[in-house]
């Protein structure tokens, strides 16, 4: 049964963000609430006040504004999916959300709050880390944007401060020759927690090599991550099967997975090879 | 009798409410007045509780009562023996009851004024343990020097025969023949070792129910479950009452699939409805469902079987260990199922089984669709699978030269029982699954290791494989089987109403609509005419039955048949209202001889063919089912589209079995106690092609010919589907369930 707490119902932003400033320890904003629920019903998770932010229309929608893709925090993940500027700009995102979780759990879950409760399992991570994104962090001092790569700092840890809000997550609308793709091993084909994910995006040149390439994983690692070297690698060359399968293999030499009811940390490592051969070799053609 | 309503796809009784939501389901009642109750659970494997300390939880604001051992009359419980306390714990009526056996025996009761007020005070009781070594291993139990979990026991007087000695529960052998001596006969010997995994029924609804005493002063218990009287009698016994002071009514029902056969809320739920005269409630999560009943029995099995060049099966060897867990529950019978079936549906003139059943400290072992049987026939045709590889013949043809025939002999040496289908279901299911017949004998279609897509990358791999099984209709060994029904006839000159009563649980699918179809044809009447008084031991007072081992259709229909002919002859002499009792018994069936096996286990079969195509995908390991074929001798289909959707349920829930349900203990914790980490198939992994092949080679003693189906299609999908993933990559996996990393693990060799 869900432990007592105090539910506080803000009607702006500025409310809502006295309130986080105001409550003493154990505040926790809550939109969705598909994490956060469940985690107190399980007594992982008691805090003491909830700050409900799911109402607020600052937080809401999904706009180009300078070059940029903003998505509010609250928007759902069901609404990736409605939303064409996503499937244009940024299919790898909208791949994500195509497999996250199921149908009733996507129409709650918020983007900012899978960021926010930083799993390393977060479906929505690996695609918006290749997505090069930054993430808002506001508080009644004002607003910070952070790397989301530096917003992440271990299992359930982020740069967020108790009186902050992840307000927005914005990315660059990549250039038209961006393609990318994510893909997520579950142990069955929907409402099932990542195994392994990775999402990639290349920017391939008109000569055929890479001029930016961008790979990031899932649930192979405390924290979702990016495989710097392989990215390295790839990028001023051209995509060659044999570079390919280095930098997959440089992929899975950048995780450090655990052992867990799901699967062994070996499979994921090998897994993590696979899907990375898979993506970059499919963006080859 | 014309058949006007039997064979037809009238719609079920339950439709529109279910719907609709109007359908009440046992978490759905509430009274006046009501009280809510929680249930502390050991939560430990093996241990005895030394002292039960209350006062603070009694202080909780709302609490009305907590009840422990000591406050259960007879306190043991059973549906083959009473080997389990309702509630462990000293100063208990029975010896042995102050030790708990598995993490989910039950400690205390906690009633309160509101749910909050229970779950707090539960969590406030003090229970001081003496952990006892835990046993999680079966073989380890097995031994001379292992610690016993249970005192010894007197055998009971309703089931002496299960005499449990030291951990063992019950052992079964069949010696037919000279099996030592045939293996120099064989020309090709194959010998496998295979291991079964738990499964978890997880049916929609976890239990719940609400006790009250009713107008006339029966103690009321309305749940879940699958036999109204064996529950009634439980109840009874526990709380020292006669029967009659005890009631039990099942309202709609969330799935059981045999995980409702044992007991889970009834008694505890009576026993604080009775003693504080008030109605009590209570609704399980889904951790507490899953921690709190039985599960699928894990099995081993050491298989030696050999044939001749031919084909022709001259010996089987095969040795089998179970897990019963904590308590008995169905272990005996389940294992008895075992023995018969796992030979498979095939005449093998020399036979040697043994078959153990053992107690550890994991949650106890119980029925489950198939009852054995799908563990066993997995055994049985993985062997026979290796077999037709091993002789370079086709999987089809190896059986069309083994299947039982009408007077073919059973491994039990008597012949099985009348109106055989097997080899009718393997023809069909082979020809829908592309097999060709030739000159030659069998041809199997060419998806064997097909790839997929281009050139080296290509890392799909398509297979097919197929499988037949048999299992029984209806109570076995010696078991007297019977069902009784009770039919009403209401009008004047022409019969405006016909009352049904009878006993019966509509567990989801669909009983009761087939019920009264049988009841109109039986009478002669429209479908509209007949009412349903079902599953109220109040108005249904005798015993017809547990819904399951396939037999409600079989079973009842013969009831109805006797009912309505004693009615339309009481009608005639012109009663009004014309009443008809009946109480059909089945052929009389006998135990194994303990020596040889010998005997006639039962007196009704079900027959099932199945094709399987996978996709595996060799480097994830992942493993897609594209489509299943599912030949299914039903004798008659009282109802198509019933038994199609039997048909798609069984073969969902054994894909979840084969490919992804992994119930997860160690050292008697259960890992996988919630939905997200126990998966099962979601609508996405369910084969998109299930095609149904229905079957009508009538039973000569069933109803309008039906025999029993509901477990059918479970029981061959396994063993087809590991044979199909062979045939695309040439590995056999001889353990479950076929998860991705197990299958790149043994494709990497």
């Amino acid at each position: 049964m869900l432990p007592e707490f105090e539910l506080l119902m803000p009607r702006t932003l500025s409310e809502a963000l006295e309130m986080l400033t105001q409550a003493r320890e154990g505040v926790a904003p809550i939109a969705g609430g598909t994490n956060l629920v469940v985690d107190m019903r399980g007594g992982r998770h008691r805090p003491s006040v909830l700050v409900n932010v799911a109402g607020l229309e600052e937080l809401r929608g999904i706009r180009r504004e300078n070059g940029h893709v903003v998505i509010g925090a609250t928007t759902t993940v069901a609404e990736l999916l409605e939303e064409p500027l996503i499937a244009e700009a940024a299919p790898v995102l909208w791949s994500a959300a195509r497999v996250f979780a199921n149908p009733l759990v996507r129409n709650r879950a918020t983007v900012g709050g899978n960021l926010a409760d930083a799993s390393p399992a977060a479906d929505t991570a690996p695609p918006l880390l290749v997505l090069d994104a930054e993430v808002q962090l506001t508080s009644k001092e004002g607003s910070r944007w952070v790397p989301l790569d530096e917003f992440f700092l271990g299992v359930r840890q982020t740069l967020r401060q108790p009186d902050e809000l992840l307000t927005a997550i914005r990315f660059p609308v990549p250039p038209s020759g961006a393609v990318g793709g994510f893909y997520k091993l579950g142990l069955r084909k929907a409402d099932a927690i990542s195994v392994a994910s990775v999402a990639v995006v290349v920017e391939v040149g008109e000569d055929g090599t890479c001029r930016k390439a961008r790979i990031a994983m899932g649930a192979v690692a405390p924290r979702p991550i990016r495989a710097y070297e392989a990215e390295k690698l790839l990028e001023g060359r051209v995509l060659t099967p044999e570079l390919v399968a280095e930098a997959a293999h440089l992929c899975a030499e950048a995780t450090s997975p655990i052992d867990d009811i799901r699967a062994s940390a070996a499979y994921r490592k090998h897994v993590v090879e696979v899907l990375a051969r898979r993506l970059l070799s499919e963006e080859r053609r | 009798m014309p058949e006007r309503f039997v064979g037809r796809s009238v719609p079920r009784v339950d439709a529109r409410a279910k719907a609709t939501g109007e359908a009440l389901f046992p978490g759905d009642f509430s009274m006046p007045g009501m009280l809510h109750a929680k249930i502390l659970f050991a939560g430990r494997p093996h241990a005895r509780v030394l002292h039960i300390d209350t006062a603070e939880a009694e202080a909780v604001p709302g609490v009305v009562a907590i009840l422990t051992a000591k406050d259960v009359p007879v306190n043991e419980y059973g549906l083959q023996i009473p080997d389990q306390p309702v509630l462990c714990g000293p100063g208990s009526s029975k010896p042995g009851a102050d030790v708990v056996r598995f993490v989910g025996d039950q400690v205390a009761v906690v009633v309160a004024e509101t749910e909050e007020a229970a779950a707090r005070a539960r969590d406030l009781i003090r229970v001081e343990y003496e952990d006892l070594p835990v046993i999680t291993d079966p073989f380890e139990a097995l031994k001379p020097d292992a610690p016993q979990i249970h005192e010894y026991r007197q055998p009971s007087e309703i089931h002496p025969e299960i005499r449990t000695e030291g951990n063992l529960i019950c052992h079964h052998q069949i010696r037919k023949g000279d099996v030592d001596g045939a293996w120099s006969q064989c020309d090709v010997i194959v010998e496998g070792q295979y291991r079964t995994p738990p499964q978890e029924h997880a049916y929609l609804q976890p239990e719940a129910g609400l006790a009250y005493i009713d107008e006339e002063g029966r103690v009321t218990v309305v749940v879940g479950g699958q036999w109204t009287w064996e529950d009634q009698h439980q109840i009874a016994h526990a709380l020292d009452l006669p029967p009659e002071k005890v009631r039990v009514v099942y309202p709609a029902v969330g799935g059981a699939f045999g995980g409702r056969e044992d007991m889970s809320v009834q008694i505890v739920l009576a026993l604080a409805a009775w003693k504080l005269r008030r109605p009590v409630k209570i609704v399980w999560s889904r951790e507490e469902s899953i921690i709190g009943h039985c599960k699928r029995h894990p099995m081993w099995f050491r298989c030696k079987w050999g044939a001749t060049r031919d084909g022709k099966l001259v010996a089987a060897e095969v040795q089998v260990v179970a897990d019963g867990g904590a308590y008995c529950y169905t272990t005996n019978k389940v294992l008895g199922n075992v023995t018969v079936t796992c030979t498979g549906p095939y005449e093998i003139p020399n036979v040697k089984v043994d078959v153990d059943g053992v107690y550890t400290n994991n949650p106890p072992s119980g029925a489950f669709r198939g009852f054995g049987a799908p563990q066993a026939i997995f055994a049985a045709e993985m062997q026979m699978n290796k077999l037709a590889e091993a002789l370079g013949m086709d999987p089809v043809e190896l059986r069309m030269r083994n299947l039982l025939r009408e007077g073919s002999l059973t491994a039990m040496g008597t012949p099985i029982p009348g109106g055989v289908g097997l080899v009718e279901v393997t023809e069909q299911c082979a020809l829908a699954a592309g097999w060709r017949r030739t000159e030659e004998g069998w041809r199997k279609p060419e998806a064997g290791g097909k790839r997929q897509g281009a050139g080296s990358e290509a890392t799909r791999k398509r297979g097919i494989g197929i499988a037949v099984a048999f299992k029984n209709v209806g109570f076995s060994f010696g078991y007297q089987e019977n069902c009784w029904a009770r039919v009403e006839l209401r009008g004047g000159a022409e019969i405006e109403e016909a009352i049904l009563y009878i006993g019966t649980a509509d567990v989801g699918q669909g009983s009761h609509t087939v019920l009264r179809q049988m009841a109109a044809d039986a009478l002669g009447v429209d479908l509209e005419r007949v009412r349903l008084e079902v599953a109220d031991t109040a108005t249904s007072p005798n015993s017809s039955g547990s819904v399951s081992a396939s037999r409600m259709t079989f079973m009842a229909g013969n009831a109805i048949r006797g009912a309505a002919a004693k009615a339309l002859e009481r009608w005639r002499a012109e009663d009004r209202p014309a009443i008809g009792e009946h109480t059909y018994l089945a052929p009389k069936t006998t135990p194994f001889d303990p020596e040889t096996g010998y005997g006639t286990p039962n007196f009704a079969y079900g027959y099932v063919a199945q094709a399987v195509e996978v996709e595996v995908d060799t480097e994830t390991g992942q493993v897609h089912v594209l489509r299943v074929v599912c030949a299914d001798d039903v004798g008659k289909a009282v109802n198509p589209r019933l038994v199609e959707g039997q048909i798609e349920g069984g073969v969902a829930q054994a894909v979840g079995w084969a490919t992804m349900e992994n119930f997860i203990v160690q050292e008697g914790r259960v890992l996988t106690d919630r939905l997200s980490t126990y998966l099962i198939p979601t609508a996405l992994d369910v084969p998109e092609r299930v095609e149904s092949i229905i079957v009508e080679n009538p039973d000569p003693r069933g109803p309008w010919g039906a025999r029993g189906m509901g477990e059918m299609p479970f029981i061959p999908l396994a063993p087809a589907l590991v044979a199909a993933v062979h045939d695309a990559t040439g590995v056999w996996f001889d353990e479950l369930p076929l998860t991705p990393e197990r299958v790149v693990r043994k494709i990497a060799g």
